[in-house]
């Protein structure tokens, strides 16, 4: 086994899992964090595939744009819905 | 020579300074090992493995400066907000060099606190959001160097990071999501406000900065750090994007959440912001962090508008580039020191109305320049 695939193996279980957890998550919250996870792994494998700028705008946008504009999404929209739903 | 020769010298003095110590191992215990140390000595005295080991004592080595630095930058702080308000500022741990030492003896001071964790926070955002936001920050500093010759490169050739410059800045935008995360994690009315406010300022100075330095990209012709001080060699970026320099310089500012942009910390309102539940050494660091995002800002304004490394020869060029982070940094202070906070909607309005049609109109000045064939 070489490290190219034991660093790919990392980030492709990195990436599934915390897009696993994204949906199953409690706490939306932590699916925030496991969407922002999942796209840090995905722009790892971007580096692993030399591309290198593709990787930077991948955190740059998704990290740092759309990972936030979906917190924003969450904390000023009803909540209620959601936690009567769960009971 | 450049940084990451002399890493991969002192490398290879260690590695064969260890193998021959491993090596004598095999020879005395063979009965017991086999040769496993033979083994293990060959696997650290290859390519692969000396080439990782150099990069990782170059970020040591980086790491090591930039903190530095960061002391340097507190202690410039605290006597330089001392003198605005006419006190003096720490002048008692370490009399003789000015109180230098008195950030080291906070540090300390934070270092033997206890590190408390209320009992109704969300513990994965508590713990994690710190971890982020100073891994973050650090990972900034990882791509400007100081000169040609220092810096984190990755072969004997002294090449950095392909696009330096953006991943600088896409490094720089993680922080919101971070900060977010621990106001909300804290389980405060406080920390959500701040949070909410740090993130929503972040956001929106976030497109006019991005704006101008895509304005000094299509000057230089090139993402990375050394092309972009290269282009500068006859004028300086702040002579003909005079208007984005001032832009940058703002959006720097309300980036790092220095006083007339610090509503997130606004103390009068919100009681620390979203530290407030944090402390001890988890308030350490991003106390730390902010001034070390302070010294990054500084840092990327002078690389992408004050020429870099480039000076007269007198003084080597690392001092070059540190002396003018250190003048933008002081500018940053007096700003901070002297003009008093503004309101949210104040913040906004600045942020959307003004910096941003000016951020346009420096990107159409630089395509005219462009155009007109002088860079």
């Amino acid at each position: 086994m070489t490290w190219e695939l034991f660093v790919f193996m990392f980030l492709a279980a990195s990436a599934l899992v915390s897009a696993l957890m994204v949906v199953r998550s409690r706490e939306i919250m932590h699916s925030v964090v496991a969407l922002a996870t999942c796209f840090v792994s995905m722009a790892c494998l971007y580096v692993m595939l030399n591309a290198e700028f593709v990787a930077i705008v991948q955190i740059l946008v998704y990290v740092g744009a759309v990972v936030v504009v979906i917190l924003f999404g969450i904390m000023l929209t009803k909540r209620e819905i959601m936690e009567s739903e769960r009971r | 020579m450049n940084l990451y020769e002399f890493c991969n010298i002192i490398i290879v003095w260690l590695v064969d300074l260890v193998n021959n110590l491993w090596y004598w191992l095999g020879d005395f215990l063979p009965w017991v090992f086999g040769d496993f140390f033979t083994w293990a000595g060959d696997l650290a005295a290859s390519d692969g493995h000396i080439a990782a080991m150099t990069i990782l004592l170059e970020v040591l080595v980086v790491l090591i400066v930039a903190i530095v630095n960061v002391l340097n930058f507190i202690w410039l702080d605290r006597k330089l907000s001392g003198r605005i308000f006419d006190f003096y500022g720490p002048y008692y741990v370490g009399y003789r060099i000015g109180g230098w030492l008195q950030n080291i003896a906070d540090g300390m001071k934070l270092f033997v606190k206890e590190i408390i964790t209320p009992k109704d926070v969300d513990r994965l955002g508590f713990v994690l959001a710190p971890v982020i936001f100073v891994s973050s920050s650090f990972l900034i500093l990882a791509t400007i160097p100081l000169s040609p010759n220092f810096g984190v490169s990755t072969n004997m050739d002294g090449d950095f990071v392909a696009a330096g410059v953006l991943f600088a800045f896409a490094a720089f935008a993680i922080a919101p999501f971070s900060i977010l995360l621990a106001g909300w994690s804290s389980n405060n009315k406080y920390t959500l406000i701040g949070g909410m406010r740090s993130a929503a300022q972040m956001m929106s100075y976030e497109i006019p900065l991005l704006l101008v330095v895509a304005s000094v990209f299509l000057l230089s012709g090139d993402f990375s750090f050394v092309g972009v001080v290269d282009a500068q060699h006859d004028v300086w970026f702040a002579i003909p994007l005079f208007i984005g320099f001032i832009v940058f310089l703002v959006c720097i500012a309300a980036e790092v959440e220095v006083t007339p942009f610090d509503l997130p910390e606004a103390e009068a309102e919100l009681v620390e912001g979203w530290t407030t539940e944090y402390c001890g050494m988890r308030f350490g660091f991003f106390m730390m962090t902010s001034y070390l995002r302070g010294y990054a800002g500084g840092a990327l304004a002078t690389a992408l508008f004050l020429g870099g490394w480039q000076g007269p020869a007198l003084i080597p060029d690392e001092i070059w580039f540190l002396i003018k982070a250190y003048c933008v940094f002081v500018v940053i202070e007096w700003m901070r020191w002297s003009v008093p906070r503004v309101r949210v909607d104040q913040i906004l309005n600045l942020g959307w109305k003004r910096l941003m049609p000016l951020a346009m109109l420096n990107l159409v000045i630089a395509a005219a320049l462009k155009t007109m064939g002088w860079f």
